[in-house]
């Protein structure tokens, strides 16, 4: 018993180092590396925030929502919208962004959370469609395919440093939160929910309410990773909420691995990488990205962290002797 | 309204709805006996008609080429499908049906690297093959031969599947399998080689489709993407699985874009979905699926 | 089972031995390699033009046709000595036809390979996008094919000018034409793909008949969605309102899989049609395209063979094995405007080029045009035609062709400041 707790203090030590040492080199990299891979370091932390949200429903509550760009989406047009049509004050539209996002999702939520598996999936994409839809055709309202241009942060944000530590800070904040979420009686009733469905239900836990309250907070993140998007481009268009989006977080989860909670960060930060990098010279990305899911969907299952953690905890039964 | 132009609407919906049941039969079909949702489903339906395309332009054969190029296609697409499930989803059938999903998904993305690589970007159209080239008249209304042909297509799927799943014996295995395929593996049927068979099958019905599409309209990057989703709502609103369900709902979305479209076209795309949702909402399983799962 | 395995077997070896025949045959065919086309001269101060191309779904072939015109245009000025002594060098950079990545790959062309100028891209809601972003980094870019108005007038920045006739412009042009064919038409449909590009043209083309014809109506639009498979019920509701003329800003894919649709039905005998029959869609329809209608385009080397058209055609063909289509001919311009702006201004900082490029004219491979001032539209001649069969090429093409300079359709000067006033651009 001793044994596992100094196990796990270990961990604890060496993940802190970790995470240090990440956070550090996130506070240094703009005067490190220069302004494009800035750009999309600051790209790589906001599709690791949706990512992030996206595993809370995935990895956490173990259901597969196929239409969060629309969430991505309404965070951004949400904010983007009020600061462009009605003038409203940034920092306003950018926490009403996060509103509209979550507020929708508990509309649509409402009617998701009943359903399981494959059927929530297919209903997520279905009103991630619709959604879309009403956005792309509501022309007068929203600006149709044009999108909506001149979304910009406040002037002390305008400039790509200042606005990349703004990425920084909100992204740690949310992770944060997040995480704090996925370890509290809250998430290891998700988690429960996710092993034995209806053991949980008989221990009397409302699975419904549950499932609604964690699809709201992840679609409420989500709207924030939109919100955090729009200025950063200075605009907003439809094409951000088409189910094809809504694939990105999925895959970039499932190779980072879904079992812990690094992985969709560590399969976000790879694939926009390479990806950015790759689009330099070849535009047949679509092929490397689809055949390194399949790659990884053989050979790591639970992805590249959870492959190591395997590895890592093969190792250690192997170092210990079993105890009697 | 006079009747002359709702019965015109009609028989739009009519030949837009055989279209989509040709396609969204290899989907139902592969979702009801191996419970997987292929996503790559329209990607094999692309891929049939840029073959079917480079088949009949390298045969050249007046008339029959169309036809023969069609056959062929199918054949290929059979065999594409066969190396598919082999390779790749039948190592995933012990795994969750999240991993499947999205090796289907990464399928997309691979399939169409592959036609943009080998056919471009460009559109590509082959003429409708005699004799199917002009129009029938229906009530004195021109009706398209070729439309005709699409209908009766679906038709003799229908009719075909129906035979091969109700009348013969691998029909009985299907139907044993697709409700307790432990249970027939225990029985000594070889699950699968059942499934790859299935699969091919599956793909080679999204072939099909995909090389009868070819002289109706256009062939063109994005028609992969633009089926699914189409497909989806057929396959949902009929019952996934289901074969007469994916009848009924191919029929239903055909009826309600064609009339959608009289009355508010830029909305008919957005009441299909609401159709969707609505279904999945009071009834998940669709019209004709079975609650299960 | 046995029996079954062994057709399984048999399918399998005919699918893997006809497979690559077909394959190859599909590959040998001309102007099918990925565009590979960046130029790299390699010298330390070579002017860079980034050119920035959505490889997607209906653009990606039109994208590749608007490279290789920029790469025959690059290359040749480099022949003849480059730009002010200097060569150029091309880099290109795919948008995957999303607003997203194009507005990072733009950055990227920007800030890493730092280019002097952009050209691109096709897509006109990656264009909206696109220009806020090198509006911000104050880098000029030509559109010579995403042609929304929203680019010039909407949201104008001076960092932006057009040398493809915009969607007001080009819906005049059209309008007039099949107004003038058919005076006595009063009630009209529309169909146009659901999107900004349709719904300006179609805006555009309601504005123009009510004027040109007063008591005119329109009975009823149609909107498919882009990439729409099936026209047939868009069809059969426009032919049961019986119209006198269609007007329609289909093209490409969409295009062609319409006229297919339509001819059954008699569409076209029945009913004049004006679209944008242009290159692309005559290869693809081959003998499909209906004699007698009206169409109307860019700049292809039949809407105006020039010969200075005529030259690039025989260049075009030699390199990529394929004719030119409008893309590539516009694309070629915009690097001549580009060339003949820096000589003007003696110098590639960008301010200075923009001014010397407003009122600059050219000499394109579509006649003189010149850049007006005000808005940076290019004076550019919009085409119309009748399609029908020519002996010397393979695809049909256009006879009894109109052209009309770009001044006589644009939108006056007043006309923009009245938008710009609703807009909120100050100038």
């Amino acid at each position: 018993m001793e044994a596992n707790q100094m196990e796990q203090q270990k961990s604890w030590k060496k993940r802190a180092w970790w995470l240090i040492v990440l956070i550090a080199a996130g506070l240094i990299a703009p005067h490190v590396i220069s302004e494009f891979y800035l750009l999309i370091l600051g790209e790589a932390l906001i599709m690791s925030l949706f990512a992030l949200s996206f595993n809370l429903l995935f990895g956490t509550m173990g259901q597969l929502p196929f239409g969060q760009a629309a969430f991505y989406g309404l965070g951004g047009y949400g904010m983007a919208m009020l600061l462009t049509k009605f003038q409203v004050n940034f920092w306003l539209s950018f926490v009403a962004g996060i509103g509209i996002a979550a507020l929708v999702a508990l509309l649509v939520g409402i009617f998701c959370v009943r359903l399981r598996g494959i059927y929530f999936s297919i209903l997520t994409l279905a009103f991630g469609q619709l959604i879309f839809v009403i956005i792309y055709k509501w022309h007068d309202f929203t600006g149709g395919d044009d999108g909506i241009q001149g979304v910009f942060p406040p002037v002390f944000l305008k400039d790509p440093i200042a606005y990349y530590y703004f990425i920084l800070l909100v992204f740690c904040l949310s992770a944060f939160i997040l995480w704090r979420i996925i370890h509290s009686p809250f998430g290891y009733t998700l988690q429960a929910m996710r092993e034995n469905s209806e053991r949980t239900e008989f221990l009397g836990i409302p699975i419904a309410r549950y499932q609604l309250i964690a699809f709201v907070i992840s679609a409420a993140f989500t709207g924030l990773a939109g919100a955090l998007w729009a200025p950063f481009y200075r605009s907003v268009a439809p094409s951000t909420l088409m189910w094809i989006k809504s694939g990105e977080p999925v895959m970039a989860t499932i190779l980072g691995g879904a079992g812990l909670f690094f992985g969709p960060i560590l399969g976000t930060f790879l694939i926009t990488f390479v990806h950015a990098y790759l689009l330099g010279f070849t535009h047949f990305w679509p092929i490397i990205m689809g055949t390194l899911i399949l790659i990884v969907i053989f050979l790591l299952p639970g992805g590249i962290l959870g492959f190591i953690k395997e590895k890592r905890d093969n190792r250690n039964k192997q170092n210990q002797p079993s105890q009697g | 309204m006079s009747f002359d132009v709702l019965f015109n609407q009609f028989l739009s919906g009519i030949a837009r709805g055989a279209l989509l049941f040709l396609v969204a039969s290899g989907l139902s079909l592969t979702f009801g006996v191996l419970r997987v949702l292929n996503f790559a489903h329209g990607s094999l339906y692309m891929l049939g008609a840029f073959l079917s395309y480079s088949i009949w332009k390298w045969l050249l054969i007046p008339v029959v080429g169309f036809y023969v190029a069609t056959l062929l296609t199918a054949f290929i697409m059979a065999g594409i499908g066969l190396l598919i499930e082999y390779f790749i989803l039948r190592r995933l059938y012990a795994r969750g049906w999240p991993e499947q999903l999205l090796a289907t998904y990464a399928l997309i993305l691979i399939i169409t690297d592959i036609v943009k690589w080998f056919w471009g970007g460009e559109f590509l159209s082959i003429p409708r093959p005699k004799p199917f080239t002009g129009a029938v008249f229906l009530f004195g209304f021109p009706f398209p031969s070729y439309n005709f042909f699409i209908i009766l297509l679906g038709l003799a799927l229908v009719v075909f599947l129906w035979w091969l799943v109700y009348k013969t014996r691998l029909g009985d295995i299907i139907r044993a399998a697709a409700h307790d395929r432990d249970m027939v593996s225990a029985l000594g049927i070889p699950i699968p080689w059942l499934f790859t068979w299935i699969f091919a099958l599956g793909a080679m019905i999204a072939g099909l489709s995909g090389a009868v599409t070819a002289p109706y309209g256009a062939i063109a990057l994005g028609m992969d993407i633009e089926i699914i989703i189409e497909c989806f709502a057929v396959v949902v609103i009929g019952g996934m699985g289901s074969l007469p369900g994916t009848l009924l709902g191919a029929l239903i979305v055909g009826q309600v874009y064609s009339f959608g479209i009289m009355y508010k076209p830029e909305l008919a795309l957005a009441f299909i979905f609401m159709v969707m949702a609505i279904v999945l909402i009071i009834r998940p399983w669709g019209i004709f699926g079975r609650p299960e799962r | 089972m046995k029996r079954l395995a062994f057709f399984t077997v048999v399918i399998c070896v005919l699918s893997l031995l006809l497979a690559p025949v077909v394959l190859a045959q599909a590959k040998a065919a001309p102007a099918k390699e990925a565009a590979k086309v960046a130029v790299k001269t390699g010298e330390k101060d070579a002017i860079r033009l980034g050119g920035i191309w959505d490889f997607a779904g209906p653009c990606y072939m039109l994208s590749e046709s608007a490279v290789q015109g920029m790469r025959i245009a690059v290359e040749e000025i480099n022949a003849k000595g480059g730009v002010l002594g200097r060569k150029m060098d091309l880099i290109v950079r795919d948008t995957e036809m999303k607003v997203d990545v194009g507005a990072r790959e733009t950055k990227d062309l920007i800030l890493r390979e730092k280019v002097n100028f952009l050209i691109g891209p096709c897509s006109s809601g990656v264009a909206l996008a696109v220009q806020v972003v090198h509006s911000e980094s104050k880098v000029l870019r030509i559109t010579c094919m995403a042609n929304t108005e929203g680019q010039v007038v909407d949201k104008f920045t001076p960092y932006v000018a057009q040398v493809v006739p915009n969607t007001y412009m080009e819906a005049i042009a059209a309008t007039r034409f099949m107004n003038k064919k058919y005076p006595n038409a009063k009630k009209f449909c529309t169909i146009a793909p659901d999107y900004e590009f349709g719904r300006r043209e179609e805006a555009a083309f309601e504005e123009e008949i009510k004027r040109l014809v007063p008591d005119s109506e329109i009975l009823y639009q149609a909107w498919p969605k882009p990439g729409e498979k099936d026209f047939t019920s868009f069809i059969t509701a426009i032919m049961a309102k019986k119209p006198d003329a269609v007007h329609s800003s289909l093209f490409g894919g969409d295009l062609v899989a319409f006229t297919k649709q339509a001819a059954p039905y008699g569409f076209f005998e029945k009913i004049p049609f004006i679209a944008l029959y242009d290159l692309p869609v005559f290869i693809a329809l081959g003998a499909d395209a209906p004699d007698g209608v009206m169409a109307f385009g860019r700049g292809c080397f039949f809407m105006d063979p020039n010969p200075k058209m005529m030259e690039f055609v025989a260049k075009y063909r030699k390199a990529r094995g394929a004719y030119p289509d409008s893309w590539a001919v516009q694309a070629y311009d915009s690097v001549y405007l580009i060339k003949a702006a820096v000589e003007k201004a003696k110098s590639t900082d960008t301010e200075k080029v923009i001014k010397a490029m407003e009122g600059i004219n050219l000499d394109s491979l579509r006649g003189k045009f010149f850049i007006r001032p005000l808005d940076h539209m290019g004076s550019v001649p919009c085409y119309q035609g009748i399609i029908a069969k020519d002996p010397n090429y393979p695809f049909k093409v256009w006879k009894d062709v109109v052209k009309v300079p770009g001044e006589q359709v644009w939108r006056s000067e007043a006309g923009v400041r009245e938008v710009w006033k609703k807009t909120g651009v100050t100038r």
